[in-house]
């Protein structure tokens, strides 16, 4: 199960969470950061900080919480390391909301990879236009124009609570259509 | 709220997606990170449920470019309440209630907006009449919204514009010695340096000389590519992908043939750093390829790849010469 192998030395039962978790952990990394490498990298950079962390802390309240909350640090050192590399680059990957982690944009892909085929491509276009019309804006200003929960919700007037509800049923009814 | 216990495969679709829009939109706080750490864990089931959303919208969001050229014209929300906050009498309350969730600065009669976007900036701008404007990089327009007709001048700079229809109230995009009159439609308009292109994703634009400038009328359709050099007589009509002329909003340029001088111009609106290109003959050398936005440094690479050149840093930016080593 472990694809670290068993912890060294005593068993460390945060690590053994983390062990049973890992696939969780990954999915958790994968659609935050829309990389399926980049969620790896992010699950093995979390074994090692919990490994390698202050022990002083006798009882652990609830170490599900904090396995995630130390995942989130993970993923925000990595996103300010790539501020840093390139302040301007990153604000430009990150209003084109082609990915956090620079995977998709900076790992150069061969120029069609992104395309989908063409009869995917219809599948998905008559997907989406079947959407219902306040559901289906929603789902385009968010998904294909970028803009935020708040900004989409602002551009309809309508709460965020709305437009969250909105984008989560297109996504099911286009998975249930398109899924698999 | 997603509820961790429900059962059934349409209770799991409903919290798959909820899952996977929450993650891509934000951070989970720790009640929120338990919750979806036991509903992952609680079936195998659920793990499939949550793959197979996940890589919809991954699907999605790989393809949102041509997807968004592709879908017909956007469905614009309450499109009378729009027009109707222009029409006078008993319009006020409407005005009232559509001031909270458009533009400032529409109201109380044809006032003009000035738009601008910043190197490397891009920015999306909805009108009161729902209709959207994208705006690239270095772009500076303006737009009057009167009663009679949708005024735009684009100054310099390239946007998509997805006009809302409404036949009695024309869009018109100015851009130097050429205005594009439209009813509802999407398409791209690019003006740099005195060169202008119109590229048409749906619907059909007219591109014709502003008043007193000389020249033909065009109609263009979807699909369809109109260049033009300002003080020229004529235009150039072409077939285009929009597709691919409307990418740069992901990030994304295409090119097929265009002369590296117009790659050099788009990509000299990203970054501070300047690119100069050496010599002439170099300037007019046909580049096809796509180009991805990252980093200056990598798109110069790539660009290599495209192209015979070798890019030399100095302090007055980057300089393009011919690499004689790899003549091809």
């Amino acid at each position: 199960m472990s694809q670290h192998g068993a912890p060294a030395g005593p068993t460390d039962p945060l690590l053994e969470i983390y062990l049973e978790r890992r696939g969780n952990l990954v999915r958790f990394f994968a659609a935050r950061t829309g990389s399926a490498s980049v969620a790896e990298d992010l699950a093995q950079e979390l074994y090692l900080k919990l490994a390698s962390r202050d022990r002083s802390e006798v009882t652990i309240e609830n170490p599900i919480a904090l396995i995630y909350r130390v995942a989130t640090n993970v993923m925000l050192d990595r996103a300010r390391g790539e501020a840093r590399a390139g302040a301007r680059e990153a604000a430009w990957r990150t209003s084109a909301h082609v990915t956090f982690g620079g995977e998709d944009v900076a790992g150069e892909p061969p120029a069609d990879e992104a395309v989908a085929s063409r009869q995917r491509l219809r599948q998905l276009v008559e997907a989406v236009d079947d959407l219902p019309p306040q559901m289906q804006r929603a789902f385009r200003l968010h998904k294909l124009d970028g803009l935020s929960h708040a900004d989409t919700a602002q551009r309809m007037g309508i709460s965020v609570k709305s437009v969250e509800k909105h984008i989560s049923a297109a996504l099911k009814a286009l998975t249930a259509r398109l899924g698999r | 709220m997603i509820n961790a216990w429900r059962h059934g495969d349409e209770a799991r679709r409903d919290d798959a997606a909820t899952w996977v829009v929450r993650l891509e939109a934000g951070g989970l706080d720790d009640a929120q990170a338990v919750a979806f750490d036991a509903w992952l864990s609680a079936s195998p089931q659920n793990v499939q449920a949550f793959d197979a959303a996940l890589s919809v919208s991954r699907a999605i969001t790989a393809n949102a470019a041509p997807l968004a050229a592709a879908l017909p014209e956007r469905r614009t929300v309450r499109p009378d309440l729009g027009r109707r906050a222009f029409v006078g009498v008993g319009a006020v309350a409407a005005a009232a209630a559509l001031a909270v969730v458009v533009a400032p600065g529409v109201l109380g009669g044809p006032e003009t907006q000035t738009y601008v976007t910043a190197k490397g900036e891009r920015r999306s701008i909805l009108l009161a009449d729902g209709s959207t404007v994208d705006l690239n990089a270095g772009t500076r327009l303006t737009v009057t919204l009167a009663r009679d007709v949708r005024a735009v001048t684009l100054v310099e700079g390239q946007a998509v514009f997805d006009v809302a229809h409404d036949t009695a109230r024309p869009f018109l995009v100015a851009a130097g010695d050429r205005t594009v009159r439209v009813v509802g439609t999407q398409f791209d308009v690019r003006r740099r340096e005195g060169r202008l292109s119109v590229t048409v994703a749906r619907g059909a634009v007219e591109v014709r000389p502003s008043q007193g400038a000389p020249g033909t009328a065009y109609r263009l359709r979807p699909g369809q590519r109109l260049d033009h050099l300002e003080g020229a007589q004529i235009a150039r009509v072409s077939a285009a992908e929009p597709a691919e002329v409307l990418g740069w909003r992901t990030g994304r340029l295409v090119y097929r043939e265009q002369p590296l001088a117009e790659v050099i111009a788009d990509l000299n609106q990203q970054w501070a750093t300047p690119i100069r290109i050496e010599d002439a003959g170099l300037a007019a050398t046909p580049v096809s390829g796509v180009l991805i936005l990252d980093s200056q440094d990598a798109v110069i690479r790539r660009l290599a790849l495209l192209v015979p050149i070798r890019a030399v840093r100095s302090d007055a930016g980057v300089i393009l010469r011919r690499d004689a080593a790899s003549d091809r």
